[in-house]
């Protein structure tokens, strides 16, 4: 059976990202590899793990990578994106955290960084770092039902995978109802709509992270380097 | 009190009027505008003259917005592939036409109002360029409303007025969270939240020729879609022989029913 593995907020870490794959490598069927961004970071200098990802070692699962918001604050200050700069990061953490983030990446990975994806759509899932409205998007499980199932209709798929907020969690929108009432100048309309049955699903960051199985809708929440922190969520 | 919601003027002096004139006959002073002052119609200049000298506070339209910016749009800001060709015609023309002291006025327009816990925009809380139909799915729509933190929500835009009250809605909701093998349904109730759209004063699309707009009772509550007649002969002729397209002088004399609706009406815009 198909079975992915989902990774985010390396941040330039190596270590971490070999100790995963160490692992990845003892846990049958896993088929793909996928990197939600947040590649780099503030903490470390990511020029290693940037070079692993492109030019993986013999035995290591093959990374397919998107780009996050650490990705992006350093696209827009190094002039990738259009008249933007860096001013997320400005605002949140100040001018030397901008330098910092700058000295972390050689320019050489620059055009690769550029070419890195938004998302990927995969089956009905949808595997993003933020959400469907912008990379910085921070769904947990606390976030209001609507506003999820708005990004989950944005992209019109029933699972969105989601790396910003590091959370692990797994949110089932089990369904609900609306009643719409329209006026217009033909007369008036009563509509029922029945709420979708569909899932946010937090991979967590860094260390932590997640198996999905596609096939049976499973998904097994890891910490790099310790036990599985949980079992068995699948609500098929 | 009642207030009236007006939008889409669209360049059309003879409907702006009489739209102003049927608002003015019931004693109504507080009017709010929704934008798309210009653009299709052969009077920018003049619908903007009266909206400033009548000091009606405005939102910028996606028209308004264009016409500053340039055509940098997402291509949701044209229902159609049609349409678009000949807004572009229409674009140019306008951005010829108009003096520079009205364009500084269009592009000093904020993208929303908010007066209590009513909002006013062009398109949707997030672009003057998404376009909220009435079929929109209920609980996107109800989305709009709640994360603008507004009660009612007045938008135009589609060109066809519309009063949509969201109602009586609930999402179940199970939480699993990565260090807990437990998990609970948990049941939300919805607020009640409306969209009004105020239609079109100036290029009507909902099948009939006259222009639209709203009027709000807000002690009542109650929401009344208004359609008013003008001169649409007079407005069709200034646009031919504005030289515009003809086909926008056509439209204004049939109200142009479904052709001008979005291609792709689930589109959202990311701009
Ligand atoms: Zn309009
Ligand atoms: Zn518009």
């Amino acid at each position: 059976m198909e079975r992915w593995a989902l990774v985010s907020g390396l941040g330039g870490d190596l270590e971490v990202y070999e100790q995963i794959q160490r692992e990845l490598k003892k846990s049958r069927g896993l088929e793909r590899l996928f990197v939600l961004g947040d590649l780099i970071g503030p903490r470390h200098n990511s020029d290693a793990l940037l070079k692993r990802l492109q030019e993986p070692e013999r035995g290591d699962l093959q990374p397919e990578c998107i780009y996050g918001w650490w990705e992006e604050q350093l696209l827009a200050e190094r002039g990738y994106r259009g008249e933007r700069t860096a001013e997320a990061l400005r605002i949140n953490h100040g001018n030397d955290a901008v330098e910092g983030l700058l000295t972390s990446v050689d320019s050489g990975h620059m055009t690769w960084l550029a070419s890195l994806q938004f998302g990927f759509i995969e089956l009905d899932c949808a595997l993003l770092h933020g959400s469907s409205a912008d990379v910085g998007d921070e769904l947990k499980p606390t976030s209001s039902p609507l506003i999820l199932l708005d990004r989950l209709t944005r992209l019109d798929v029933n699972r969105l995978f989601t790396a910003r907020s590091a959370q692990q969690f797994r949110l089932d929108l089990n369904g609900g109802a609306i009643d719409s009432h329209i006026k217009d100048l033909n007369g008036e309309q009563n509509q029922q709509q029945a709420a979708p049955k569909r899932s946010v699903i937090g991979i967590g960051s860094g260390e932590l992270f997640s198996l999905y199985a596609p096939g049976s809708d499973h998904i097994e929440f890891l910490k790099a380097g310790g036990k599985p922190v949980s079992r068995g969520l699948g609500f098929g | 009190m009642a207030h009236a919601v007006i939008s889409c003027l669209h360049a059309n002096l003879a409907a702006v009027e009489a739209v102003l004139d049927d608002i003015d006959q019931q004693g109504i002073e507080t009017i709010t505008c929704l934008g798309d002052l210009v653009g299709y119609g052969p009077q920018p200049n003049e619908v903007v003259e009266l909206v400033r000298q009548r000091a009606i506070p405005t939102c910028q339209g996606c028209w308004d917005e264009d016409i500053i910016d340039g055509l940098n749009a997402c291509e949701c800001s044209y229902p159609s592939q049609l349409a678009e060709r000949r807004g572009h015609l229409a674009h140019q023309w306008t951005e010829a036409k108009m003096t520079e002291d009205n364009k500084a006025f269009l592009a000093s327009l904020p993208t929303s109002l908010r007066r209590d816990k009513l909002l006013f925009v062009h398109g949707s809380p997030n672009s003057q360029h998404e376009y909220l139909l009435p079929d929109m799915n209920a609980f996107a729509a109800l989305e709009r409303v709640e994360t603008a933190g507004a009660e009612t929500l007045f938008c135009g835009h589609t060109h066809q007025p519309y009063v949509r009250e969201l109602r009586g809605g609930s999402i179940r909701v199970r939480v699993q969270h990565h260090d807990s093998s437990s998990s609970e349904e948990q049941e939300m109730t919805l607020p009640m939240r409306r969209i009004v759209n105020a239609g079109s004063v100036g290029e009507p699309r909902h099948g009939n020729t006259q222009a639209t707009y709203v009027i709000h009772d807000e002690a009542t509550g109650d929401l009344t879609i208004r359609e008013v007649n003008y001169d649409v002969a007079k407005t069709c002729q200034a646009i031919i022989d504005a030289g515009l397209p003809e086909v926008f002088a056509w439209r204004l004399s049939h109200g142009f029913e479904y052709a001008e609706r979005a291609d792709d009406a689930s589109h959202v815009c990311e701009r």
